[in-house]
């Protein structure tokens, strides 16, 4: 009896296995059936205008760091250069492989490049811990001469941080600079303008602490957070230059005026301006935070403005949240307009390709890097451009946070870059414990600055 | 038949292929680790071989020193207070008459849960606003605690997770233990007049004491390798508070790519398990005597 049992249900058992693998296989050949027609007139398009030669299908790796739903629209530019590309070369059909960014910054990328098989288009950060690190390494194809054959010369705003002794191996998707977002409905309610000076700016924070609003949302796990408003704090304080001076040794960071912003970074934390329990929270949950109300302001890239116009995201507080840069402070060394801002983030491509995929980056640069995505990207995603784009263009602008955006750049004295993309990585790593260790309060200013200089002269001294 | 397993070819035959694989994916790996230790290999840049630097740049490195005494305090968290809970729970359960099986399906369930999903979970129940445990707490008037945030917690969070998620592994090594006791033993300590307590203490636990010592062990080994729980709550965060050998190397690995380093810290790490268990083996498990029944 207990056999036959057994019997039945292990035949029942092999009967389900069998059936499930027919049911995925009709599914997947659903999907098929389902996906040709959407594909085949733009496909076919081409290859009418061409010979009828039979083309050799080919794919090509894409890293893109366009996750989640504040990403959705920079992600929907992104497919849509995709398809265009697609439908130009014959045969290409792009891999998509959407990876969250700092996992592929600090993990997936590095370990690619490291066994020498990156994709062969990615997202790429500039400067001398990503970009400059690679291509010293030959790992990344250099776009000069890509550049001039699709006329693009001349046409970015900055390559700065992708250039290394002359070569461009990277291109940036957009700028940003970074600055206080803020919740004008509780502004308004609570009697706060819209801070034009340090003073009013402490006077707010103020404030929102006496009404038991956060001041400022923070979200320090990730210590490149914390990281952006000590740099402009840096940048304000000891004045424009000192970002480039540190890894040439014309400026330190025990000297009196860094060793100022590290001190009104840990006032601040001491005032209890940030977010409680920071330490452990996500870069996403200080998003959380002025959506939902518990903080006044939020100190964040202009990349993040997207959001805010976005009723799925923002609910209440959709077009109702504002944006200034960083005040003068006071004391503060250099051109107190100058604001922070990077042309740092973009796509690099793999040195290791061949022809056909040659074609297909090139195919991918001009449809990517065009006025028309540019555009896009601006008014979709509120990025502003990495290039130069006609006043007409520019005039097209709607959305009041990028306004604001682009009329404080442009107002501006010029832009410092963020320090992570002009200091070594080896002393980068010790800015991100430092600032953690001073959020945590367990070194003052002074001791911070200490550190970092240690480990500066160090890498400067290599 | 008997002439060709006699065969020495025949048996090279059949062990070979086992070999050639064992060599391929342990072997060769663990050699080239051991090359790599003693390099300064960044994945980029031409590798150099620098002696003992990397060992000695560990040990005279303030967050790798970090790393070991949270790795010691895991040890002694899952020595001094997870076993003796084991035993305790294991001995209760064993004296449950009514669904027992209840009560181990329920102990073994978190052993069977993924760490990642562990993970999450107890986040929120750490949340420290609207968290099941601060809500708790707070009955008791106890102000709001960042459990994963605040260093002088994040380590003890992160202990009581881990103990969480393996203790009921162990309650069934050791029930299995327990219930393989003849009832005989006890039906006689009973008739002498002995309480349950006095039975735990002096029947059980001796007769059980080779399966502790076998789950000791384990525990130092785990609580040695300890990464997984530590990477999904807090990353080896805040300010290293939780960071771990096994992390620390992750991340001087992975994020940093001081890969050569990396590898030092490995073979560290495993000189330390070797080390640990080789001196427990030694001094608990060798005097033991064999039990039998």
């Amino acid at each position: 009896m207990k056999k036959s049992l057994m019997l039945i249900i292990m035949l029942i058992l092999v009967a389900t296995t069998v059936l499930a693998g027919c049911s995925s296989n009709n599914a997947s050949n659903n999907n098929t059936a389902a996906n040709t027609p959407k594909e085949e007139p733009a496909k076919e398009e081409p290859a009418k205008v061409e010979e009828p030669v039979k083309v050799e299908p080919f794919t090509v790796s894409l890293r893109h760091i366009q996750i989640g739903d504040a990403q959705k629209f920079r992600k929907a530019i992104l497919d849509d250069v995709v398809k265009n590309t697609e439908a130009e070369i014959p045969g290409l059909k792009f891999e998509l492989d959407g990876v969250e960014d700092q996992v592929n910054r600090f993990t997936k990328l590095p370990a690619e490049m490291a066994a020498a098989n990156p994709p062969k288009i990615f997202d790429l950060f500039g400067g001398a811990g990503d970009a400059f690190k690679y291509a010293k390494a030959g790992r990344l194809l250099d776009l000069t001469p890509i550049i001039q054959e699709l006329g693009m010369d001349g046409k970015f705003l900055n390559l700065g941080q992708f250039t290394l002794d002359g070569k461009v191996y990277g291109l940036p998707i957009g700028g940003s600079t970074e600055g206080f977002f803020y919740n004008q409905e509780m502004f308004t309610k609570l009697g706060i303008n819209a801070p034009t000076s340090f003073e009013e700016l402490e006077a707010a924070a103020e404030t929102l602490k006496k009404n038991n609003i956060t001041p400022i949302a923070m979200g320090s796990k990730g210590a490149w957070v914390p990281n952006m408003l000590m740099n402009t704090l840096v940048g304000r304080y000891a004045g424009p230059d000192v970002v480039n001076g540190f890894a040439t040794g014309t400026a330190k960071w025990s000297s009196p005026e860094v060793v100022a912003a590290f001190a009104k970074y840990e006032e601040w934390e001491k005032n209890g301006y940030f977010t409680k329990g920071e330490l452990g929270l996500e870069y996403g949950d200080m998003l959380n935070q002025l959506l939902t109300g518990k903080a006044g302001m939020m100190f964040d890239g202009s990349w993040r403005s997207s959001v805010f116009k976005d009723v799925e995201q923002a609910k209440d507080l959709t077009g109702k949240v504002g944006y200034f840069s960083m005040p003068a402070v006071p004391d503060g060394k250099g051109d107190q307009t100058y604001v922070n801002g990077n042309y740092g983030n973009g796509y690099g491509f793999s040195a290791d390709l061949s022809e056909n995929e040659l074609t297909a980056v090139k195919a991918f640069i001009k449809n990517l890097y065009s006025d028309e995505m540019q555009l896009r990207g601006l008014l979709e995603d509120g990025v502003l451009p990495s290039m130069k784009l006609s006043d007409d263009a520019l005039a097209k602008v709607e959305d009041p946070i990028v306004k604001v955006v682009m009329d404080i750049m442009k107002n501006s004295g010029g832009a410092f870059s963020h320090f992570d993309s002009t200091i070594q990585s080896d002393v980068y790593k010790v800015t991100e414990e430092q600032i953690q260790l001073l959020i945590a309060g367990r070194i003052s200013a002074q001791e911070a600055g200490d550190a970092l200089q240690k480990v500066q002269a160090a890498a400067n001294a290599k | 038949m008997k002439s060709t397993l006699r065969n020495p070819t025949v048996y090279m035959m059949f062990i070979l292929p086992t070999i050639m694989l064992y060599t391929l994916f342990f072997i060769y790996p663990m050699m080239s680790s051991v090359y790599y230790g003693f390099t300064d290999w960044n994945g980029l840049d031409n590798t150099n071989f620098v002696g003992f630097d990397n060992f000695v740049k560990a040990f005279s490195d303030a967050n790798f020193i970090n790393s070991i005494k949270n790795n010691i305090y895991f040890i002694l968290f899952s020595v001094f207070i997870q076993v003796p809970l084991i035993i305790f729970f294991a001995i209760l359960i064993g004296g449950v008459k009514r669904f027992q099986g209840v009560y181990k399906t329920t102990v073994f369930m978190p052993s069977l849960i993924s760490t990642s999903i562990i993970g999450i979970l107890w986040g929120f129940i750490y949340e420290p606003e609207v968290g099941l445990l601060n809500n708790f707490l707070s009955l008791f008037g106890i102000e709001r605690i960042y459990w994963l945030a605040d260093p002088k917690w994040a380590l003890l969070a992160v202990l009581i997770t881990n103990a969480w998620q393996w203790m009921g592994f162990f309650i069934i090594l050791i029930l299995a233990a327990i219930l393989a006791i003849p009832k005989e033993i006890n039906e006689a300590a009973e008739i002498d007049g002995t309480n349950g307590i006095q039975q735990a203490v002096h029947i059980t636990i001796p007769l059980i004491k080779p399966i502790i010592s076998v789950v000791i062990m384990l525990s130092i080994a785990g609580a040695m390798k300890v990464i997984d729980i530590v990477l999904v709550m807090t990353k080896g965060g805040p300010i290293g508070s939780t960071e771990v050998m096994a992390s620390y190397m992750v991340s001087k690995a992975i994020r940093y790519s001081e890969y050569g380093y990396g590898t030092s810290l490995s073979i560290i790490i495993f000189a330390f398990a070797l080390v640990l268990t080789a001196i427990y083996q030694l001094v608990f498990v060798r005097n033991q005597e064999r039990i039998e029944y």
